[in-house]
C-alpha cells in the first residue's frame, strides 16, 4: 500500500494535469516523489530551498496573481516558524491556497522536539480565513484537496505518516461533515485522524464491558461539525475524544465548547499532555506511553466516564 | 525633493495623530517618481491586469504612499483626511483590503518582498511582461527574509523583479548592514546605486535597468535621509513615529518652503 506521503504526490499529479493554475513549492522534501508533477506540469513545481517563511510568503504572492499555490514541508516549520506568514500574508488579504505537511504530530517519533507539531491546530485555528484537514486515507485527502484547494481560504492539510486503514467511500466524505463509522448507546467517541485505527480497535473491548460505542470520525477540525456529535452526545451523555494533539486546542476543546447546552454530560480524551516530549523511540512506543491504544482507551473510559471513581477534576485531562 | 507632497504628509499624520514622517520623507521622492515615470497603472481599475505592481515593503513609510495615490486618483483627499480614523480606510501601515493601488498589506518588516518574489514568479509562469518593484528599509534589511529572498530571487531568475533598498541608515543605528551594494552582488543580484532623493539619477538608471524575466533580478541602493527636507526630523530620534503639535507646524513649513522645489 503507498504512503499517504506517495498518495499525495500522486493526487497533485492529477489534479496539477487538470488545472494549470496549481503550484507547487517545497522545502526540500518529497522532491523525487513529485517529479512525475514536475515533468508533467512545467515550470509549475518548485523546490525552492530551506527558507520556509519565504516559502510561505512568495506562495502567497503566487496567490495573488491567480495561482492556487501548494506549499509542502514539515509540519513545524511552516506552523510555527512561519506563522507569520500564514496570518499576515494569506490570511489577513484573503488570498487563498493549501498548505500540506508531513511530520502530524509525533511522527517523527526519534527525531526529537525540533520536528515534532502537535500544537498546529490550536495555532492555526485562531487564524480567520483558514479551514484545517486531517485526512488519514487516500481517499480522504483526494475529495477533500479536491473540493477546497482553489477556494480562497487557507487549507491546512496534516497528512499523518499512519493511516487509520478503514475503509471510507467518497460520498460520505465531504469538508466540514463529521462521519458515523458506528451506533451505540453509551459512549460517544470522537476520533481524529489516524486515530481512528485505534478507536476501532477498542470497540470489541468496550463491548465486552456493556459498553456501545457511537463512533464519530473527523477529518475536518476546522470548520468543526459540533451538530453530529452533540447529536450523539444528546443521546449517551458520555464522550471521548481521542486525538493526536495537544490537550489544548484540539478537538476535545470544540467539543465541549459548542455542547455546553447538554445537560449532564461528561467528557474525557486521549491527548498529548503540556509536557514536551522529550523520549525517543518508535510512533507505536510514543503511541503506547500516552495512552493511544486499546488499553488507554479502556483505561479512561472505566475511570473518568463510566464508574465516575475519580474527583470530578479530573475528569478533564 | 517634492516640498507639496511632504507638506500633504505632514498634513495627514497631523491630522491622523501619529505617523512616521522621517520615514516617508526619505522614500517620498522615489514612490513619486515611479508613479509619475515607471509604473503602468489604471485608477479606475486598480486590478487592471496589465499593471505593474508597486509594493511598500517598509509599510510605515505608507504616508508616502498614500499622498501619491491620492495625487493620482487612486484615493481622495478625504480618505487622506480620515487617515487613522475609526471610519477611514488608511491606517498607519497599507492595506491591499481596504485601500485601491495597494498591492500588499505591510507593517511586519520583511514580507513584502516575499510577496514580490511570488508576484513575478507567478507573472514569470505566464510570461507576462508587467513590472514588480518592491521598497524595502536598510533596518529590514535586518530580518532573515530579506536574504533568503535574495537567494531565492536570484536562483529563480526573477529579473522582472526591482527591489529599491531604502538606505537611510536606519541600521546603522543598532545593526549595521555594511556594503549593502557588495552584499546584494555576492547574492546574485545586478546592483545600482544612486541619490533617492534625485530625479535625474532616477531616470538614469531605470534607463539602464532592463524588466526581463530570463535574467538576473535588479536592487537599487537609493541613498536617502531619513526625514529628508526638515532639519530637525532628519536621522534618527524622536520625530521617528510623532504627528507635530500645533506650534511645531510653523517650523516644517518654513523649512520646506525655503528649499527650491521641483514639484511636478
Amino acid at each position: 500500500m503507498p504512503s499517504l506521503r506517495d498518495s499525495f504526490a500522486q493526487i497533485l499529479h492529477n489534479v496539477g494535469r487538470e488545472d494549470s493554475n496549481l503550484v507547487v513549492l517545497v522545502g526540500d522534501i518529497s522532491h523525487f516523489r513529485l517529479q512525475p508533477f514536475a515533468k508533467d506540469c512545467p515550470g509549475r513545481y518548485y523546490n525552492v530551498g530551506i527558507c520556509e517563511p519565504t516559502i510561505v510568503n512568495m506562495a502567497a504572492g503566487l496567490a495573488k496573481v491567480g495561482f492556487h499555490p501548494v506549499v509542502h514541508t514539515i509540519s513545524p516549520f511552516i506552523v510555527e516558524r512561519s506563522f507569520e506568514q500564514l496570518k499576515l500574508d494569506f490570511c489577513y488579504q484573503k488570498w487563498g491556497g493549501n498548505i500540506v505537511t508531513v511530520g502530524s504530530a509525533f511522527d517523527y517519533a526519534n527525531l526529537g522536539c525540533s520536528h515534532h507539531c502537535y500544537g498546529d491546530f490550536a495555532m492555526l485555528k485562531t487564524l480567520p480565513e483558514t479551514q484545517l484537514f486531517y485526512p488519514a486515507s487516500y481517499i480522504e485527502f483526494d475529495c477533500i484537496f479536491r473540493q477546497v484547494y482553489n477556494n480562497d481560504v487557507l487549507s491546512y492539510f496534516r497528512i499523518p505518516m499512519h493511516g487509520h486503514s478503514h475503509s471510507l467511500s467518497p460520498e460520505q466524505i465531504n469538508v466540514g461533515e463529521a462521519i458515523k463509522i458506528c451506533e451505540g448507546q453509551d459512549l460517544t467517541m470522537v476520533a481524529v485522524g489516524s486515530q481512528l485505527k485505534t478507536a476501532l480497535e477498542s470497540l470489541e473491548s468496550l463491548a465486552e464491558l456493556g459498553i456501545t460505542v457511537d463512533l464519530i470520525y473527523i477529518h475536518t477540525i476546522k470548520p468543526f461539525d459540533y451538530q453530529s456529535v452533540n447529536e450523539s452526545l444528546r443521546k449517551t451523555h458520555r464522550c471521548l475524544v481521542i486525538e493526536e494533539h495537544s490537550i489544548f486546542g484540539g478537538v476535545f476543546d470544540d467539543v465541549v465548547r459548542y455542547s455546553q447546552e447538554i445537560e449532564h454530560a461528561r467528557y474525557a480524551s486521549i491527548a498529548i499532555p503540556n509536557t514536551f516530549i522529550r523520549e525517543y523511540g518508535t510512533y507505536e512506543q510514543h503511541c503506547r506511553r500516552l495512552g493511544f491504544s486499546v488499553e488507554g482507551i479502556v483505561q479512561k473510559v472505566k475511570n473518568q466516564l463510566i464508574n465516575y471513581s475519580e474527583p470530578l477534576k479530573k475528569i478533564f485531562p | 525633493m517634492n516640498i507639496e507632497l511632504r507638506k500633504k504628509i505632514v498634513e495627514v499624520i497631523t491630522s491622523a495623530g501619529a505617523g512616521h514622517i522621517p520615514s516617508a520623507f526619505s522614500i517620498v521622492d522615489i514612490v513619486a517618481y515611479l508613479y509619475e515615470h515607471i509604473l503602468k497603472f489604471d485608477p479606475k481599475n486598480p486590478d487592471w491586469p496589465e499593471r505593474d505592481y508597486f509594493i511598500l515593503s517598509k509599510g510605515h513609510g505608507c504616508a508616502a504612499l498614500y499622498v501619491v495615490l491620492e495625487k493620482h486618483g487612486f484615493i481622495t483627499q478625504e480618505d487622506l483626511d480620515k487617515e487613522s480614523k475609526e471610519e477611514g480606510v488608511l491606517g498607519g501601515h497599507p492595506d491591499s483590503t481596504k485601500i485601491p493601488g495597494v498591492e500588499a498589506s505591510t507593517g511586519s518588516l520583511g514580507h513584502g518582498i516575499g510577496t514580490a518574489i511570488g508576484v513575478a514568479l507567478g507573472l514569470k509562469i505566464q510570461r507576462r511582461n508587467n513590472k514588480v518593484i518592491v521598497l524595502i528599509g536598510d533596518g529590514e534589511c535586518n530580518e532573515g527574509t530579506i536574504w533568503e529572498c535574495a537567494l531565492v530571487g536570484a536562483n529563480l531568475k526573477l529579473g522582472n523583479l526591482c527591489c529599491i533598498v531604502d538606505n537611510n541608515g536606519s541600521a546603522s543605528q543598532i545593526l549595521p548592514v555594511s556594503d549593502l551594494k557588495q552584499k546584494w552582488e555576492s547574492f546574485g543580484w545586478e546592483v545600482y546605486e544612486i541619490d533617492g532623493h534625485s530625479e535625474e539619477q532616477m531616470a538614469d538608471v531605470f534607463s539602464k535597468i532592463k524588466f526581463d524575466y530570463t535574467q538576473k533580478p535588479k536592487v537599487i541602493i537609493a541613498n536617502t535621509v531619513k526625514g529628508k527636507g526638515v532639519s530637525f526630523m532628519e536621522v534618527h530620534g524622536p520625530w521617528h513615529y510623532r504627528a507635530p503639535k500645533p506650534d511645531e507646524l510653523e517650523p516644517i513649513y518654513k523649512e520646506l518652503d525655503a528649499h527650491t522645489s521641483k514639484n511636478y
